[in-house]
């Protein structure tokens, strides 16, 4: 019993991450009907934005070595500050990367590739400024939380069961404002038919903005709370999180925003399952099993059929 | 995925112009630059490759600041018969193609010789691309079984891990003769780790510690809580790892988070200063085995030190200790500039080809003893390091847990 909790609980911790990853790229992808490839880079930054704003210090390379805010805020204050700047970074990438090609009616795959560019530029502008080293939040940074919290016998590191609840927090909220508000439901027509939506006086530019402009804040949250579990390995730090996101996003259900959670969490399931043994492979059980269900049910889990009408 | 894009984009495009170049130079034998006087206008030209990108970049840091300081060094004394050294660093990444092409530019630029690649990984990659151009190779860092095998023109001043590993298993052993159940982790994407790791798991068989658990990680992985699960299960007192600094640093945080209260012994990928800001406080109390100590009192040792904590106190950061990365590229460059003056003594530099001078180079390498920060070494026929001295370490973090040191264990 102990051991099934175990492997519940690692589980549920890992695929938090992946969830919490996969949140913002499936809302943009739920308005737009594109993959945004700068989400990665989004939340790399937001985990650098995140250790900045605690006072960390810019290490021996890069442009800005040695470099350091005049003030160092609590964790608690810091990441969502940090998530509202990497709001704005990406709300940048959407008037550069995507908007240009919308007003020119442009194929979606444009704006593919538009946006792989802007990540790639802003992976590269990460590496001049503040060099390729890792950095890492002090292990000290939740105060008055102990390292590992006992469930049932089972151990559970504290950020992970944090993440878990932020992402399930964030889900929360995001439902709420999709499904309970007037711009959520607004936002709704923009991504069943954004011209439709237009002559009806929505004013659809605006509510993709906003869009983009959440995914960007989910983003860093998500960068900030990896940073962190785990440390910023680098600035190509979002690599794995960028692959595990997509794989996340089409288990779930293009553009549905439980699909995303549910798909995050049942991949982080799968890899738990794998035996110790062979747990060098575990994302091949993860991408094996995206790979059955999708023969099985190619709209993902939670996903629509949508009907072609001729 | 995309930043995964963006950083192998630039090294297929090094790649790509290396290919061309390689082409349109022709192989070794039909190079016709190789048949001119190497190029020693602005100095004696030296390569190195390092891994300055990518999740190895924390090494290829390390070792820059040991050539650099080196360079400093040699050319105080006046250089190569009073030609300075020229130094040409050139950023390998963390991955094979990227340390492949960054070697055949090198190579292609009139290098006498090439410093590095960082990896084993990927010396196993590039180093066959200079053995076959008849280019002299001395690694800094790789210490994976079959390195200097690669070819005539490979050498290692890095003590490979059969040699130094099974230091760390005795001195655990010694310090905590009550341990019964080891347990072992290892990269199994990565050539330095398996390499290791095998000669660890031998060590411990060997002092009748069968690892009750081996588990299998990957470079990239920084997410441990299922492997240690299914590790603190078994009840080990002595955990072994061979991993590289990013992922062995957060593998240990996420160890110690998790309760692990017994011995931790590390290998070489984490014998870097630069796992300090990962594990942090749970660094302490790491043991490693280690082919430099910063206490070995020769004069070679006290000149380098002094010299790297001079450096150090002018750019006001980084630890004031060196780290054996560091102390072993200084060392390799050192080697290659005392054989580049052995040669030019008996026959000027100006005087040979190319090709010529890298061959006779390679042979002056294999020939000298050197007097180092690594104590006295030479090389063995094929290349290999022969080295005296080696160190068990532990690491101390300070009550900040932000910087430490590696305390040798007598």
């Amino acid at each position: 019993m102990q051991d099934l909790i175990q492997l519940l609980l690692n589980g549920l911790s890992t695929g938090a991450v992946y969830a919490l990853f996969a949140l913002g790229y499936t809302l943009v992808f739920s308005v737009l009907g594109v993959i945004n490839f700068a989400h990665g880079a989004v939340f790399t930054l937001g985990a650098y934005f995140t250790y900045l704003l605690i006072g960390g210090a810019v290490g021996a390379n890069g442009l800005l070595a040695g470099w350091q805010l005049p003030f160092a805020l609590p964790f608690w204050l810091a990441l969502p500050l940090a998530g509202i700047a990497a709001g704005g970074v990406a709300l940048v990438i959407e008037r550069i990367a995507f908007a240009p090609l919308r007003r020119r009616s442009a194929d979606p795959l444009l704006a593919l590739i538009t946006s792989l560019g802007a990540g790639v530029v802003l992976v590269n502008l990460i590496q001049l400024l503040v060099g390729a080293e890792s950095y890492a939040i002090p292990t000290g940074a939740l105060a008055g939380l102990p390292a590992a919290i006992g469930v049932l016998g089972a151990q559970v590191r504290s950020v992970q069961l944090l993440l878990l609840a932020v992402a399930t927090l964030l889900l929360a909220a995001l439902s709420f404002w999709i499904d309970g508000t007037r711009s959520g439901k607004a936002l709704q027509a923009v991504s069943e038919d954004a011209i439709t939506a237009r002559l009806l006086g929505i004013p659809s530019d605006r509510l993709i903005a906003i869009a983009f402009g959440l995914s960007g804040v989910l983003a860093g949250i998500a960068g900030g709370l990896v940073a962190l579990s785990v440390s910023i390995a680098g600035p190509y730090f979002g690599i794995g999180y960028g692959l595990k996101g997509l794989g996340v996003l089409v288990l779930g259900g293009l553009g549905s925003i439980p699909g995303a959670v549910l798909g995050g969490l049942i991949i982080g399931l799968a890899e738990a399952c794998v035996p110790a043994a062979w747990s060098g492979y575990r994302d091949v059980v993860a991408y094996g099993f995206l790979f059955v269900m999708l023969l099985v049910r190619p709209q993902g889990l939670l996903g629509r059929v949508l009907p072609t009408k001729v | 995925m995309l930043p995964a894009l963006s950083s192998r984009l630039p090294h297929a495009l090094v790649a790509l112009l290396g290919g061309l170049a390689l082409v349109s130079s022709g192989c070794r034998s039909g190079d016709p630059s190789s048949q001119r006087p190497p190029d020693l206008q602005g100095g004696v030209p030296v390569g190195a490759v390092l891994a300055l990108t990518g999740n190895a970049n924390l090494y290829g840091q390390d070792q820059r600041l040991g050539l650099n300081l080196a360079l400093e060094a040699i050319n105080a004394r006046g250089g190569i018969g009073g030609t300075p050294l020229r130094l040409n660093v050139e950023d390998g990444g963390s991955d094979e193609p990227g340390a492949s092409a960054a070697m055949t530019l090198q190579i292609r630029r009139g290098m006498l010789a090439v410093i590095g690649p960082t990896l084993s990984q990927q010396a196993f990659a590039a180093d066959p691309i200079a053995q076959r151009l008849g280019v002299p190779v001395v690694a800094p860092s790789n210490t994976a079984t079959g390195i200097p095998q690669i070819g005539s023109f490979i050498s290692r001043v890095s003590a490979q891990s059969s040699v130094i590993a099974p230091l760390s298993i005795a001195k655990a052993l010694q310090l905590q003769p009550s341990i019964r159940r080891a347990a072992v982790f290892y990269a199994q994407d990565d050539a330095y780790s398996t390499a290791e790791t095998g000669i660890f798991q031998k060590a411990l068989t060997a002092r009748g510690l069968k690892p009750v658990t081996v588990q299998r990680t990957q470079l990239a992985d920084n997410d441990f809580q299922s492997q240690i699960s299914a590790t603190l299960a078994l009840k080990p007192d002595l955990i072994v790892l061979s991993l590289q600094a990013v992922d062995g640093g957060n593998l240990v945080r996420q160890l110690r988070e998790l309760g692990y209260r017994g011995t931790i012994v590390v290998g070489n990928g984490m014998n870097t200063p630069n796992i300090y800001p990962i594990c942090q406080k749970y660094c302490d109390g790491l043991l490693i085995a280690q082919a430099y100590s910063p206490e070995l009192n020769t004069a070679a040792n006290r000149a380098f030190v002094q010299a790297f904590r001079a450096n150090q106190a002018r750019s006001g950061r980084g630890p004031t200790i060196p780290p054996q990365l560091t102390a072993q590229a200084y060392t390799a460059l050192q080697v290659v500039a005392e054989a580049l003056q052995r040669l030019n003594q008996r026959t000027p530099l100006a005087t040979l080809s190319l090709a010529r001078a890298r061959s006779n180079l390679m042979d002056e390498i294999l020939a000298g003893t050197y007097d180092t920060p690594l104590g006295e070494i030479r090389f063995t026929a094929e290349g290999e390091v022969i080295q005296k001295d080696f160190f068990v370490a532990q690491v101390r973090m300070k009550p900040d847990g932000r910087s430490g040191s590696f305390t040798l264990l007598l």
